[in-house]
């Protein structure tokens, strides 16, 4: 599609790190250093996750999407409504894939909490890549370089039109009509 | 009239919620007055509880949000050490998923005997645009609100927080110096207004 720049586009949704499919038996079938090496790759690999973002690091991930409409949604295992709201997320990313759309997950769990994040994630299996809040750091300065106006709630959503400007911010769980009228609004937009 | 699309996309950074909410009060102003009903079935006048006390600690909170659970423990010890310095706690749930009696409950299980408000129609939270559980809003006896946001920063460990920000307004409150950190963030619940 002419109107998604490939240059910045990382790996299709589909085929979002799945790195942790059953490592395991392959790694009992290699021998030697370059297959302790690619098992210990592999091992390294089982998470679900796409990785760990701080504020800055949200920064860049998202000017990697520049060229595209993105929903950046904030969410947590512990979080009713935002496990509610998130298959909504995965059929939007599916349905305007091929529009420009790319979806962003970030779990703000603690770090305790991984194992129930990974879980959620397999249960799920979103369309779009999830990250996870990075540890460490007052949460409150890391909300505030999200939005000024959030307050903490979950879930949230940011909507990023195509330039990369900051469209709309969305507080609490949203249909999948909502969050598509808006969505759709913003791929129909020129910038 | 019909404005140009650029125009309406630069000002359509919005907050899309299913509901209307008003501006949340800013730290400084004269906290919106309410009357709401307590569990125990007694009337509970903010402007009646500002005279009698030296601050009001307002705190938004759920039966089922992990985040305000994880500060049950905390808010039923601070009301009750700040209760002998004349600071009046108040829950308020506004979740329209939790009912009276879940809330009755709750406070039981829990040990919570601050008054706690059921808030139907989510209206005192409007008013105060409360997002989240927990949610504290401090007003002092003038009326005046003071501080708003977290209880502490770490919900997951209380004998591991470093920002106990409620106490640290509270004790700038109680002894007359200003409020360093008068507006926190934290993670927290969303109120569920639906």
């Amino acid at each position: 599609m002419s109107e998604v720049p490939s240059a910045h586009t990382p790996r299709e949704a589909t085929s979002w790190p799945r790195l942790g499919r059953r490592a395991h038996g392959r790694r009992a079938t290699l021998e030697g250093g370059i297959g302790i090496l690619l098992a210990a790759a592999l091992g390294a690999a089982t998470s679900r996750l796409a990785g760990d973002l701080n504020a800055a690091g949200l920064t860049q991930r998202l000017a990697q999407e520049r060229g595209r409409v993105v929903l950046l949604n904030f969410w947590a295992t512990w979080c009713e409504p935002c496990r509610e709201e998130f298959p909504s997320l995965s059929r939007l990313q599916r349905s305007y894939e091929n529009r420009g759309l790319r979806v962003l997950g970030v779990s703000t769990d603690l770090p305790s909490q991984l194992s129930a994040v990974e879980k959620f994630l397999e249960a799920q299996q979103p369309a779009f890549p999830n990250y996870r809040k990075a540890a460490g750091g007052d949460d409150q300065d890391f909300i505030d370089s999200v939005d000024k106006s959030w307050g903490g709630e979950l879930p949230f959503s940011v909507l990023y039109a195509r330039d990369g400007r900051k469209a709309m911010v969305l507080s609490g769980k949203q249909s999948y009509r909502d969050l598509e009228r808006e969505v759709r609004k913003l791929l129909n937009s020129s910038s | 009239m019909r404005l140009p699309r650029t125009i309406l996309l630069t000002a359509a950074l919005a907050t899309v919620g299913a509901f209307a909410r008003a501006e949340a009060p800013p730290i400084g102003s004269p906290a919106p007055n309410f009357t709401l009903t307590a569990i125990d079935g007694k009337a509970f006048s903010l402007a009646e509880a500002t005279k009698s006390h030296k601050a009001v600690v307002v705190m938004f909170i759920a039966t089922q949000c992990p985040y305000s659970n994880a500060y049950n423990d905390r808010m039923r010890e601070l009301a009750a050490a700040y209760g002998k310095d004349g600071v009046l706690f108040v829950g308020i749930n506004s979740n329209k998923t939790e009912p009276t009696d879940e809330v009755v409950q709750h406070a039981k299980k829990h040990g919570l005997t601050f008054p706690i408000l059921k808030d139907p129609g989510n209206k005192v939270a409007d008013l105060y645009d409360a997002r989240h559980t927990p949610e504290v809003f401090v007003i002092d006896p003038s009326g005046v609100l003071r501080y708003h946001g977290r209880i502490d920063e770490n919900y997951e460990d209380a004998s591991k927080v470093t920002s106990p920000d409620l106490k640290n307004a509270l004790n700038a409150l109680l002894s007359n110096k200003p409020i360093a950190k008068a507006e926190t963030k934290a993670f927290g619940c969303s109120i569920k207004r639906v």
